[in-house]
């Protein structure tokens, strides 16, 4: 089939500022995206550029923006594309200064790895010596608590995906925390509470406004949504709970067991109460909202049944 | 131009590099460069798993057993001893330092069942053990704050008065060179399997430190030794695991029929990887094949068992090949996998030139011999990078360091110039290409005489032809045209030692499969073949095979 | 065969966002599509409970979807957040060891799930079951020359795997809507975006950056208003305005409707059945615009 391709080009260290250029080529049916691109590389313009490597979605090389969407040029077919989006336009990952075309310059991506210690750490004194005589023991269960985030290839398209990371550059991302949690939710590792405390601040897993965009962008099915949740989680049971995030899950829970749904008037009420800087940044809005009809009452009838919702949510604190 | 210095550099920044840096000791300044970054290595892109005996049952010598009988008595037996024997520690060290393997029953590290072992003794991480233990590695580089230069393209050796002194490097992003000088350099550059047209490596595994050692005059080793994985996509060469024929996935022709029948009647698909391979050949070969492949048919697994046990196969096949294996068999076909020969070296990863040591796949150690047996790729690559580790803290303790000439990069900038102002010619990657496909054809899974003969021509007319390519990008900034131009001329001199290579040895020894020589014949080849770099090809010799305890005997399943 | 669906409001219907509710049942109504309201349904736990208690919100919402599972009926939600929480929800209980550890928790309550009942939102009740080409022809008062905005939210979208509707980077639905009522869709990359609404206590300047980004972007896209199928992107976009203004240090002023505010005008339901007053962002200009009364 022939088809257009508009591949982002730019070479910011010699002074080309990005600009689109359209190439039309001759494609089998069943072609990707990189073959696309090493075709026209070898054919046609020898200065495309770009990473790529392995061809099979695990080195993680050549992660760009195809369409809008951040993603792995070997593991995504040009026919998909142009079927859902009508064209095929390639552009390098975002949250990142280009370095040429579709590379960008990797290290604000790994400095944000290296800021979380991803590594398992064992007090000096329990490293085993030379000759290791045995293995940690360790169920599989835990195993699998720890297998969506041991797939990430580190291809870096959940942090070029990552909607807080448009506005926050001081945001960990998905990919960072992800290896946190990797390792908070390793048994072998002997900094856990170290790790969550760390990551309890600005840019760490509270942060993360739970867009999904790195879920559904991950090629390896990591979910790294899920493991900022699970670092929430583990961090409220490891009673960290001096943050807004912490307090907005807790106080909303209590919310909902009382009156079997949320009450936003008795939310943000909550929240501001023991901050009375914020009390005052809301109370503009407040009064407005109350002229448009829209301040709930604080006192609210509970939803009929609400037993039923207490029962369960007990259940659980046992 | 620029010149750094490091005590030690080590090139390569997969599991041998890493596991070489790691083990440095304190106080010494090494650094690892590599042209890609180091969780991009090639290294985790293997799939199966890692061998050492750690069960009371298992013995490391059943270990090593195995490893000889495999490499079909090629593999130097006192290096297979040592590799079987430090196995578990290794293997051990990598589980405390976080790789997250497979747990059994009784929560130890799982293993399972591999070709051509007398014992499950192959450890996993489900079925992405390479990217498991890579991963882990590159953590501990991180926690040791080993010093990586991402992204640098290696373009020489420096040697004075034969002795190693450093390299040369091309920093990609500012197109710099830059000498690094260095007491100590260690390659760990991987293999050659893009000398081929149909391979499952990664595009980057174009052997440049062996060719680049080579040049430099150090001898390469085995190198007509290419294993052929049976299972490859036809459109990319993607690999299909063993594991999908190990949960009963069969081969089939384009009569439907189930050839492997008439091979291998017992193993059956499950035969070791040169007979599958060479079985898939004959077939395609004879006629009986679909398009070049032949067919891997799941769809008798059904669809619940396909979707729980080969998810990620379902995936490949989907993506890669167009083929829902649930409802159409997957064409397949031999494909370039690993390179049994490489940089020779010792038991401490020491080559015959001072000051250069090398481990993992660029090595020939030998401990695979003229196959190798699936699981010990990776040890080979943790063992052997942290003896080589050991054995350049010994080497460059009390050593000054260099101070090399300026004429080493002086003849790079002018070999690159050439190339960049040149404004027309052949294009690297169409003439890599032509390589290929006649390394496809004549020095693959089946070889003769006429074939080899003309393949020995056509190589050296190819690396001659590789001297003037035609890059068309002229920016210094990431020119990965320019790179993979260089990478050309790697595979080019490459392709001559292993046509050369096949071309002498007159018989059929593992994965090395003559048709005019049937059979083995340890009375005139039990040894390995040597390569050295003259300016008219590759010069061989050859030397002898280390026998321990192990006497030849015939290779049989 | 007329339309029927188990109506789950959510909390944000039943609290901060009456109008949304009123709206929806006048719209629902104008199309005769009957609403079986669930007034002993819970909270969907907004995924801030599950947070912390996973198992906790699975089994609300399995409380939650077996009422419409005795109704014999499918639930609708108008909530994008809702939607996403409860669609992913029952795919984890389609799964029957799930369902059976689950519904232990729900013996003695007013039944167990069976994992029977389907869960679409408005926009796809509208879109799948209703038929654009009969709303089209339901219209009364089309929306020419009206310029909207789709903003989707996140969870009617993704993770695509629970829901199985709109294509999350290329969505149609809301355009096919907005089509079918006589405006034209506005394309603009913030349509697929997040609001930040789930950190706007948290981090209120981060919150108000994304939704300035996506108001300016969408205006200068040439939109006369946006359109959410989610009350609490409608929230953020429309309720916090005046603070993404003061962020963004710039003036909006762009209207935010919910779907069937939209969907009513174009039917010719009147400000006040669909409760345009309450809406925080001036949107009485532009229904008289669009010559409601």
């Amino acid at each position: 089939m022939r088809i257009e391709i508009e591949i982002e080009r730019s070479n910011p260290a010699e002074g080309q500022p990005a600009r689109f250029e359209t190439f039309r080529v001759e494609v089998p049916r069943h072609i990707t995206v990189l073959d696309t691109l090493i075709k026209l590389k070898n054919e046609v313009d020898g200065s495309i550029t770009f990473r790529r490597s392995c061809r099979s979605a695990i080195c993680g090389s050549c992660a760009m923006r195809i369409n809008g969407r951040s993603g792995l040029a070997c593991d995504t077919l040009v026919e998909d594309e142009l079927h859902r989006f009508g064209h095929l336009r390639v552009q390098p990952l975002a949250h990142m200064p280009v370095m040429r075309d579709l590379a960008v310059d990797m290290q604000p991506f790994w400095n944000r790895v290296e800021a979380v210690n991803p590594w398992v750490e064992t007090a000096p004194e329990r490293e085993p010596a030379w000759p290791v005589e045995r293995e940690t023991l360790m169920d599989q269960a835990a195993v699998d608590e720890m297998d969506d985030t041991s797939k990430c290839i580190m291809c870096m398209a959940c942090f070029s995906a990552c909607e807080v990371s448009d506005v926050d550059t001081r945001f960990l991302g998905p990919a960072a925390l992800a290896k946190a949690y990797r390792v908070v939710a390793d048994p072998r590792d002997e900094r856990k509470q170290e790790r969550l405390t760390a990551l309890n601040e600005v840019g760490g897993y509270w942060d993360c406004t739970r867009c999904n965009q790195c879920v559904q962008a991950c090629p390896k099915d990591v979910k790294p949504m899920e493991a900022i949740v699970h670092l929430r989680r583990e961090a409220i049971n490891a009673g960290l709970t001096n943050t807004a995030g912490s307090r907005h899950i807790t106080e909303f829970i209590k919310i909902v067991r009382s009156e079997g749904r949320l009450n936003e008037g008795r939310m943000p009420l909550k929240m501001v109460l023991s901050d009375p800087k914020k009390l005052l940044s809301v109370l503009p809005l407040a009064v407005d909202m109350l002229r448009h009809g829209k301040l709930p009452s604080p006192i609210h009838p509970p939803i009929p049944r609400v037993k039923e919702v207490r029962r369960i949510m007990d259940k659980k604190a046992k | 131009m620029t010149m750094i210095s490091h005590d030690v550099v080590i090139v390569g920044a997969g599991l041998t590099g890493m596991r070489a840096a790691i083990e440095m000791g304190p106080g010494v300044d090494v650094a690892v460069i590599s042209k890609v970054h180091p969780v991009r290595s090639h290294s985790g892109a293997a799939q199966g798993g890692i061998n050492a005996a750690l069960r009371e049952e298992d013995s490391w010598e059943s270990h090593a057993y195995d490893t000889v009988k495999g490499s079909d008595y090629l593999g130097d037996q006192d290096a297979i001893e040592i590799m079987c024997r430090e196995a578990p520690s290794d293997i051990r060290q990598m589980e405390h330092w976080g790789v997250i393997f497979s747990r059994a029953d009784d929560r130890r590290i799982a293993q399972r069942p591999f070709g051509g072992a007398g014992y499950p003794r192959t450890c996993y991480a489900a079925d992405r053990t390479g990217h498991a233990l890579l991963h882990a590695m590159y953590e501990q580089v991180m926690k040791r704050r080993v010093k990586v230069y991402t992204e640098w393209f290696l373009t020489s050796l420096i040697v004075e008065n034969g002795e190693c002194q450093g390299v040369t490097v091309l920093d990609m992003a500012s197109g710099e060179l830059v000498a690094v000088r260095a007491k100590a350099v260690v390659f760990a550059t991987g293999g050659y399997g893009r000398v081929y047209l149909t391979s499952s490596n990664g595009l980057v595994n174009t052997g440049d430190g062996m060719a680049v050692a080579y040049r430099a005059g150090a001898p390469l080793m085995d190198m007509e030794f290419v294993q052929f994985h049976p299972t490859t996509l036809k459109s990319n060469g993607v690999l299909i695991t063993e594991g999908s024929r190990g949960e009963g996935g069969i081969l089939i022709n384009a009569k439907g029929e189930r050839f492997m029948s008439k091979y291998a009647p017992n193993a059956m698909e499950l035969a070791s990887r040169d007979v599958v391979s060479r079985s898939e050949q004959t077939e395609i070969n004879e006629g009986r094949g679909v398009d070049g492949c032949v067919l891997l048919d799941l769809r008798h697994l059904g669809r619940d068992k396909i979707l729980e046990r080969l998810p990620q196969i379902r995936d490949l096949a989907i993506k890669f090949a167009g083929t829902d294996p649930i409802e159409v068999p997957i064409p397949v076909r031999p494909g370039a996998h690993y390179s049994m020969g490489g940089i020779k070296v010792d038991v401490d990863g020491a080559t015959p030139m001072p000051g250069l040591f090398a481990g993992g796949e660029c090595a020939c150690v030998s401990v695979h011999g003229a196959n190798r047996l699936g699981g010990n790729s990776l040890l080979e690559t943790i063992v052997f990078g942290r003896r080589a580790g050991t054995a350049v803290n010994r080497y460059i303790t009390g050593r000054a360091m260099p101070i090399p000439g300026d004429h080493h990069l002086a003849a790079q900038r002018d070999r690159i110039h050439t190339l960049m102002s040149r404004s027309g010619g052949e294009r690297g990657n169409l003439l890599r290409h032509e390589l290929g496909t006649v390394m496809n054809t004549d020095v693959g899974v089946f070889r003769d005489e006429k074939g080899l003969m003309e393949a020995v021509a056509k190589a050296r007319e190819i690396n001659d032809r590789a001297q003037s390519l035609w890059v068309m990008d002229k920016s210094r900034v990431f020119n990965t045209d320019l790179t993979e131009a260089l990478e050309m001329q790697n595979v080019a001199e490459l392709a001559q030692t292993i046509a050369a290579g096949a071309l002498a040895r007159k018989e059929c020894r593992g994965a090395h499969y003559r048709n005019d020589h049937p059979g083995r014949d340890d009375a005139n080849w039990m040894k390995h073949t040597l390569a050295r770099w003259t300016p008219d090809g590759p010069e061989l010799s050859y030397s002898a095979v280390t026998v321990t305890k192990y006497q030849p005997q015939e290779r049989k399943y | 065969m007329k339309l029927k669906y188990a109506y789950y409001t959510g909390c944000a219907a039943k609290g901060v966002c009456p109008e949304l509710d009123q709206a929806t049942q006048a719209v629902a109504r104008a199309l005769d599509i009957e609403l079986i309201e669930l007034t002993a349904a819970s909270c969907c736990g907004a995924g801030v409970i599950g947070e912390l208690e996973y198992d906790t919100q699975l089994a609300m919402n399995a409380r939650n979807l077996a009422m419409a599972e005795q109704l014999g009926l499918n639930m609708m939600t108008i909530c994008g957040t809702c939607q996403g929480v409860i669609s992913r929800a029952n795919v984890a209980l389609q799964h029957t060891a799930t369902r059976d550890r689950i519904n232990q928790g729900l013996i003695g309550n007013g039944g167990i799930y069976k994992g029977t009942t389907g869960v679409l939102h408005l926009l796809w009740v509208l879109v799948k079951e209703f038929g654009l080409a009969r709303l089209e022809q339901a219209v009364t008062h089309p929306l020419t020359g009206l310029r909207v905005g789709p903003f989707y939210g996140c969870y009617i979208l993704r993770p695509s795997e629970y829901l199985g509707f709109d294509d999350p980077y290329n969505p149609r639905s809301l355009e096919g809507v907005i089509r079918a009522l006589g405006a034209e869709p506005v394309d603009y990359s913030g349509r697929t975006k997040c609001c930040g609404f789930p950190i706007v206590l948290e981090n209120e300047s981060n919150a108000m950056k994304m939704v300035g980004a996506h108001l300016l972007e969408a205006k200068g896209n040439g939109a006369d208003c946006l359109v959410t199928p989610c009350p609490l992107c409608h929230m953020n976009l429309d309720l916090y305005q005046g603070k993404a203004e003061q962020e963004m240090h710039r003036k909006i002023g762009l209207p935010i409707l919910h779907l069937p505010q939209l969907v009513g005008l174009a039917l010719g339901l009147g400000p006040e059945a669909l409760g345009l007053r309450r809406n925080m962002v001036d949107a009485m200009q532009l229904a008289a615009d669009v010559g409601a009364t």
